[in-house]
């Protein structure tokens, strides 16, 4: 009896081993090579009947955007449609991330080697993606014309080195938002035409009549102004207060020298600290905005002025159905040059698709006049086409004129380098520290020195 | 008793496996081989490859470019932010760790006690410990809040002056210590409780009747006999302290002025913000470093030849 257990035990252990090994093995064992594609038809080619392919996922790295994937949903409809169906066994796999962990995730899935076909990146970001071969070029998928539909911003943020790389979704200008309310209980009457845009000191005054503190707490109950989207310090809303600090041309408005890596006299000139010297003093000494962000801030009425692009109509628009707010938008405020940065989203077609033709073909269909036109009746934000802007009713009215004329008058890209990413870290903190009370010239030389340290390996990018 | 004697060629390794003393160490093994390749794989193979890393001017976007060498680490020996972030990471563990074990021992001392209701306390304490790590500093970031915070509703209750917690040089690291604090304090308690739990009452019971008060019993029984779970709830809890990010990440971004800029944070900042994945694997190993020794230290100071 003892032998016959020990002749189990052993054959339970030989057997235990075996399949721990074959578990071993079968894990380590290489992906199954994908099915073999069917060979597409040429492109540019009408066929005149789509032949039977075998299905193709795009899958599409992007913003966890509700509103956005309803629009999606309608492009990829459309898609499909076009040329007699030719594309109808394409399909688009959507992974969606927050606007935070968008740019590690891309990172981190190109450092992986994930399989991507289509990447959504932010405008100031596609010279750092090109810049590292994540992207394909697309310059020679897009004639003269095709790219003359967009603004003249799109195509510069796009490209690189005069490559251009991906189309836009949409673009963007920021413009000064309004409670109505609000600003009539102050009796302030913001001008309606650009002309009249106020100047920061005759914002300052504004914000501080609509500044309420009924209870005398010391803490605000309505703040005058929140600068920006969201709860970050960001280039996009922060760095206008910088630039307009200079004249047009000047090394303040242009924010960094022509090669791309150079801060020093441009980041931290003395117009650019009295520009954030006047930051610091709003939430210090004139406390019209909040040290510590408060999120939703304008939308939720607790600040009387935002900072913000055209979006906010939408955002408006779903939380209050009942049209219970009254929405105001009025110039940008500025120092000497009135400006607001431009850019937003732009497609990309990763480097290591293995369906360059389909992804060629979406992102050509959704950046298309069509595609825009979808994106825009559910996003509501400004279209990079001109040819849809310039039909479009609603941007010939107040309020979102304002916005078209700001863009086409005063808008201009961020600053255009390789090195966005490291510069735009490097300024929130150095914003968040200065709303805090740091020294700002201090600051701001101590930031212009390590972005120029974080960007030296772009060194000759342009050249 | 004689075996049984095989006639025929049987292999040797047949025999060797048959062998009691094998079969049960190829057993043990087996137990063990699933943390093995775990650790293998999720441990020490990416511990290697980052020191790989450190050597290189690395990317994630930009893959490897040039090999520095040790560029980097003289690099991080003049780097004033990553001193900085030292200064801070070591302040958090310096004032927190002692702080949590203090806490920790009393609480389980406390609920330790043979009265109705520690069961109930001992949940309730544990239970910020299984919340997400996020959703506690999310929340403890609106309790901090300066204008619409819990905090300074209570003290303007009180009639003192509103603070600004999170934007407050002086104020942000002792914000984020006390939701981690709040946090972690559980885990502890819990861990101390079952090493109170496991000495014998015999050697209470024997004190007493010599004649030992309360602090006696803590002193010469309670912290020589769990000495050895002290020790680890000490060994682990540093390396948590020093492994702080989360609470940073969610609150305050490392400032203000890099008042919270913690290494892990300052860590992360180098490889996915200043894509510089190169400097932050070298970053890392310096972590790597520090907590061995440590943790060595530790080992060394609290080791226990107590035995029950």
């Amino acid at each position: 009896m003892n032998q016959r257990f020990r002749k189990n035990q052993t054959w339970m252990l030989v057997v235990a081993l075996a399949t721990i090994l074959g578990l071993v093995l079968a894990a380590c064992q290489p992906a199954a090579p994908a099915a073999p594609a069917a060979p597409a038809a040429e492109s540019g080619a009408a066929a005149a009947a789509p032949a039977a392919k075998e299905p193709v996922v795009l899958k599409f790295l992007k913003l966890n955007d509700p509103v956005e994937a309803i629009a999606y949903a309608k492009i990829e409809d459309e898609f499909r449609k076009i040329d007699g169906g030719k594309w109808s066994y394409v399909s688009i796999d959507y992974d969606t991330v927050s606007f935070r962990d968008l740019f590690p995730k891309i990172e981190t899935s190109v450092a992986a080697g994930v399989e991507l076909d289509l990447i959504q990146a932010d405008g100031p970001d596609m010279k750092h993606y090109a810049w590292n071969k994540v992207l394909r070029p697309l310059d020679d998928y897009f004639t003269a014309e095709e790219k003359a539909a967009f603004a003249p911003q799109s195509i510069e943020e796009g490209s690189y080195k005069g490559v251009f790389y991906g189309p836009p979704l949409m673009q963007s200008c920021s413009l000064m938002w309004y409670n109505k309310e609000m600003t009539d209980a102050a009796g302030i009457q913001p001008p309606k035409d650009l002309a009249d845009s106020w100047t920061m000191d005759e914002a300052l005054a504004a914000w501080q009549k609509t500044t309420v503190d009924s209870d005398g707490d010391g803490t605000p109950d309505v703040w005058g102004v929140r600068c920006g989207q969201g709860t970050w310090t960001g280039d996009y809303e922060h760095g206008i207060l910088r630039r307009s600090a200079g004249e047009k041309g000047s090394p303040t408005y242009a924010g960094m020298a022509p090669d791309g890596v150079t801060f020093q006299g441009y980041f931290d000139t003395p117009e650019a600290i009295g520009a954030m010297q006047f930051y610091q003093d709003m939430h210090q000494t004139y406390k019209v905005t909040p040290i510590e962000p408060i999120p939703n801030i304008f939308q939720s009425k607790k600040a009387a002025f935002v900072i913000y692009p055209d979006n906010i109509i939408g955002d408006i628009n779903n939380q209050y159905p009942d049209g219970n707010f009254q929405l105001g938008v009025t110039g940008i405020p500025y120092f000497k040059t009135q400006l607001c940065h431009t850019g937003s989203w732009h497609y990309g077609i990763s480097a290591n698709t293995k369906h360059f033709d389909e992804a060629l073909a979406f992102v050509k269909f959704a950046s298309g006049k069509e595609g825009s036109r979808i994106y825009y009746e559910a996003l509501r934000q400004l279209p990079a086409r001109l040819d849809l802007l310039n039909e479009l009713p609603e941007y010939n009215t107040y309020p979102q004129s304002l916005v078209k004329q700001g863009f086409e008058k005063f808008g201009i890209p961020r600053i255009q380098t390789p090195g966005y990413t490291e510069y735009q870290q490097v300024f929130a903190e150095v914003a968040q520290n200065i709303a805090a009370g740091a020294d700002v010239a201090q600051q701001m030389h101590d930031g212009a020195k390590q972005i120029e340290q974080l960007l030296a390996k772009y060194k000759g990018w342009n050249e | 008793m004689a075996s049984t004697v095989r006639t025929g060629s049987s292999p040797s390794w047949w025999t060797f496996i048959q062998r009691r003393k094998t079969r049960n160490y190829i057993f043990a093994s087996l137990f063990v081989l699933p943390a093995v390749i775990n650790f293998l794989i999720f441990r020490y193979v990416p511990i290697v490859w980052a020191a790989r890393a450190s050597t290189w001017q690395y990317s994630l976007l930009g893959g490897y470019q040039n090999w520095i060498g040790a560029d980097q680490y003289l690099h991080a020996l003049q780097d004033p932010i990553l001193l900085k972030s030292l200064q801070v990471t070591f302040t958090y563990v310096i004032v927190k760790l002692p702080l949590e074990m203090v806490l920790a021992l009393a609480l389980a001392l406390f609920t330790n006690q043979a009265m109705r209701g520690m069961g109930t306390l001992r949940t309730i304490i544990f239970t910020p410990v299984v919340m997400s790590m996020v959703v506690v500093s999310v929340v403890w970031a609106l309790i901090f809040n300066a204008d619409s915070g819990l905090l300074n509703a209570l003290l303007r209750m009180v009639g003192l002056p509103k603070q600004i917690f999170l934007s407050n040089p002086h104020l942000a690291l002792p914000s984020i210590i006390t939701t981690t604090l709040w946090k972690d304090i559980g885990f502890s308690t819990i861990l101390i409780v079952a090493g109170l739990k496991g000495i014998p009452g015999q050697f209470y019971e024997a004190a007493v009747i010599d004649g030992a008060n309360r602090w006696h019993l803590f002193r010469h029984i309670t912290l020589p006999l769990f000495r050895r779970t002290l020790f680890f709830v000490i060994v682990t809890q540093t390396i948590f302290s020093f492994q702080v990010f989360i609470p940073v990440y969610s609150m305050t971004q490392g400032g203000p002025l890099d008042s919270t800029k913690v290494l892990v944070y300052y860590i992360y900042q180098l490889g996915f913000r200043f894509q510089d994945m190169g400097y932050a694997a070298t970053v890392s190993m310096i972590l790597l470093v520090i907590l061995l020794l440590i943790s060595l230290i530790q080992i060394r100071l609290l080791r226990s030849n107590v035995e029950y």
